[in-house]
């Protein structure tokens, strides 16, 4: 595959947290691996494009969570993404975009069912977890930094593993860990945006799109930036 | 304790903290006249005019801006600058005067209106900032739409293009409802009233539920943040019998031109995605300063610098500083745009020569060190 298409779905609702920045980070480190790539913004009225490679969702108020999530349930929508995820498309969801992509969910005060995309469910906190956030992620074997800034504690079903285990911050609540996979589908609370803080991650998210293994990128700044935020969040 | 004791004290702290610290002296007197006299702003309110004036940006100059023409009406008071949580109104209110124009806080703004029980309540523009202070924008909407119900006989005077100024100027008994022609919010996504997807044509909103920036009190032509905030503080100078004022840009936009060993630069504050916007549009020279720190007042985290296009700077001379250089420098990176980075402010603005001319586009904290220094 010579050419990525990445979707950046409902970025005017799910764009409150800067995770717009996920999109920019794929396409530039794509360039570094001879890729090309199209951003489609997907915009709350319009389809899903059905041939998308990674699909991004970003964090989000809670009344434009709740939008996202009608739109996403609407028409063909939710079947182009199960169709999506068959064909080995990934999906990076942030924060509320985590959220929406699980069982259930609350937003403005009450429970809402999600997309079933991820085996995890999501309930208000007592109290808001603002701060930064490092973890080493479990399946990737390095460490990930981030800023966390939401009400949710998540909850990780059977079928759901842990994305990071928690060094700094709060991740799902427990403090313990943050996020969740499920073959290509991430669910994390790492704003940052978190492939801008973590390049690793957004060659990884490129590889298990394409199928392909690409050789080491040098992109000495990326490096530095990445290194300094490991160090500096203790 | 009695309240005129408590001044005292407060007034000695002020000093002492001037002397002693060598601190501004500006916030100390107001914190321990609060602690001593916990109702000091509304004793201190009464039989006074007080307006307030509130926003994500623009609030200080605009606050200065209104000083000025009521100061004609009478003895004015005002905040210290940038001074603009509790302490500093409790500060603002311990001298006498027969008006108090005051800058206050986005999230302290409820407590001061209830407390003060202003005569007019100024709303400039509500947008994303420090987020991880406000969590989320539409939470600072629904606090002021609470505080404009209860305050039936302060009149709100707002930039109803801003869907949560509209908002707030809905929930008070009194408004007036300011618009200029209408224009994009970054926020604007969702009706705040209603939680539907807002829709827009161009530039202006109609919500079913009612909510719009249609059929304003008044309407003047568009313009920059800085004339949008002086028409403004016009417009709410004359609801209290004052005299509008010339306009001047540039005194509103908080820029301040400076010297460096020859070399000349134009400080600009820039701390939110829409004062960066903004300030961007400004940039006409080649050479440009990017300072971002990540203290309190400038936001701990930095992810809302990739709301920020900053295509405008291709192809100039940029150089970067600040606690969080890194972060702009590989933000840019990714445009496509390399920068220097430098660890301070000084090694930046020496790598200029002499009669160049330098833009400098600084976060809160670096913005009012460079400005005092």
């Amino acid at each position: 595959m010579s050419q990525i298409r990445i979707i950046r779905i409902h970025n005017e609702l799910l764009g409150t947290y800067g995770d717009q920045g996920n999109a920019e980070v794929l396409a530039f480190r794509a360039k570094f691996h001879g890729i090309t790539t199209t951003i489609t913004d997907v915009g709350y009225n319009d389809p899903l494009p059905t041939n998308g490679d990674i699909y991004l969702l970003g964090g989000a108020e809670d009344a434009a969570q709740l939008l996202s999530l009608e739109a996403l349930q609407r028409g063909d929508n939710l079947n182009i993404l199960h169709f999506a995820i068959e064909r080995g498309a990934v999906i990076l969801a942030v924060c509320a975009g985590f959220q929406i992509i699980g069982n259930k969910f609350w937003a403005n005060g009450k429970e809402v069912g999600g997309l079933r995309l991820l085996d995890v469910h999501s309930v208000p906190g007592d109290k808001r977890l603002v701060g930064d956030i490092k973890t080493i992620s479990t399946v990737l074997g390095f460490e990930l930094t981030g800023f966390e800034n939401h009400m949710g504690r998540t909850i990780l079903g059977p079928t759901a593993q842990a994305f990071g285990k928690v060094i700094t911050g709060n991740g799902n609540g427990d403090g313990k860990f943050d996020g969740a996979i499920f073959g290509n589908i991430f669910g994390t609370y790492m704003h940052g945006p978190i492939l801008a803080r973590n390049p690793e991650l957004a060659d990884l998210l490129l590889t298990r799109a394409t199928g392909r293994k690409y050789a080491q990128i040098t992109d000495p700044l990326a490096l530095k930036y990445a290194t300094w935020r490991r160090k500096v969040i203790k | 304790m009695r309240l005129k004791l408590s001044i005292l004290i407060a007034k000695l702290a002020g000093t002492l903290s001037k002397r002693l610290l060598r601190k501004s002296g500006e916030t100390i007197p107001g914190r321990v006249l609060l602690s001593l006299y916990s109702r000091a702003i509304t004793i201190l309110s009464q039989n006074r005019k007080i307006i307030c004036v509130s926003g994500t940006n623009g609030k200080t100059s605009t606050t200065k801006a209104i000083v000025e023409i009521i100061s004609k009406l009478g003895s004015v008071t005002t905040s210290p600058s940038g001074s603009n949580l509790d302490r500093g109104v409790a500060t603002a209110l311990m001298k006498k005067s027969e008006y108090a124009v005051l800058e206050v806080d986005e999230l302290h703004l409820p407590r001061i209106i209830s407390e003060a029980k202003p005569t007019a309540v100024l709303l400039l523009n509500l947008t994303r900032d420090q987020l991880h202070r406000m969590h989320e924008v539409k939470r600072v909407a629904d606090k002021w739409a609470v505080a404009a119900r209860n305050a039936p006989e302060t009149i709100f005077v707002g930039d109803v293009d801003d869907p949560f100024v509209a908002l707030t100027l809905n929930s008070a008994a009194q408004s007036l409802r300011v618009s200029f022609g209408g224009r994009k919010h970054l926020d604007g996504a969702v009706c705040p009233s209603c939680g539907v997807y807002l829709k827009w044509s161009r530039n202006n909103y109609k919500c079913p539920c009612g909510l719009t920036n249609s059929n304003p009190d008044e309407l003047f032509e568009a313009g920059t943040a800085a004339y949008r905030n002086a028409t403004l503080a016009n417009v709410t100078g004359k609801l209290l019998g004052g005299k509008a004022i010339a306009i001047n840009e540039q005194a509103l936009e908080r820029s301040v031109d400076r010297d460096y060993n020859g070399v000349k630069a134009n400080l600009r504050l820039t701390k939110n995605p829409a004062s960066w916007a903004e300030a961007l549009h400004s940039v006409t020279g080649e050479n440009v300063i990017l300072i971002v720190n990540s203290r309190e007042v400038d936001g701990i985290d930095t992810s809302w610098l990739w709301d920020i296009s900053f295509t405008q700077l291709s192809g100039k001379r940029i150089i970067v500083c600040g606690e969080r250089a890194l972060d702009i420098a590989y933000r840019l990176h990714v445009e496509g745009i390399e920068a220097e980075i430098t660890s301070n402010f000084d090694g930046a603005i020496s790598k200029f020569a002499e009669g160049s001319f330098v833009h400098v586009l600084a976060a809160y904290t670096a913005f009012h060190e460079l400005v005092s220094a």
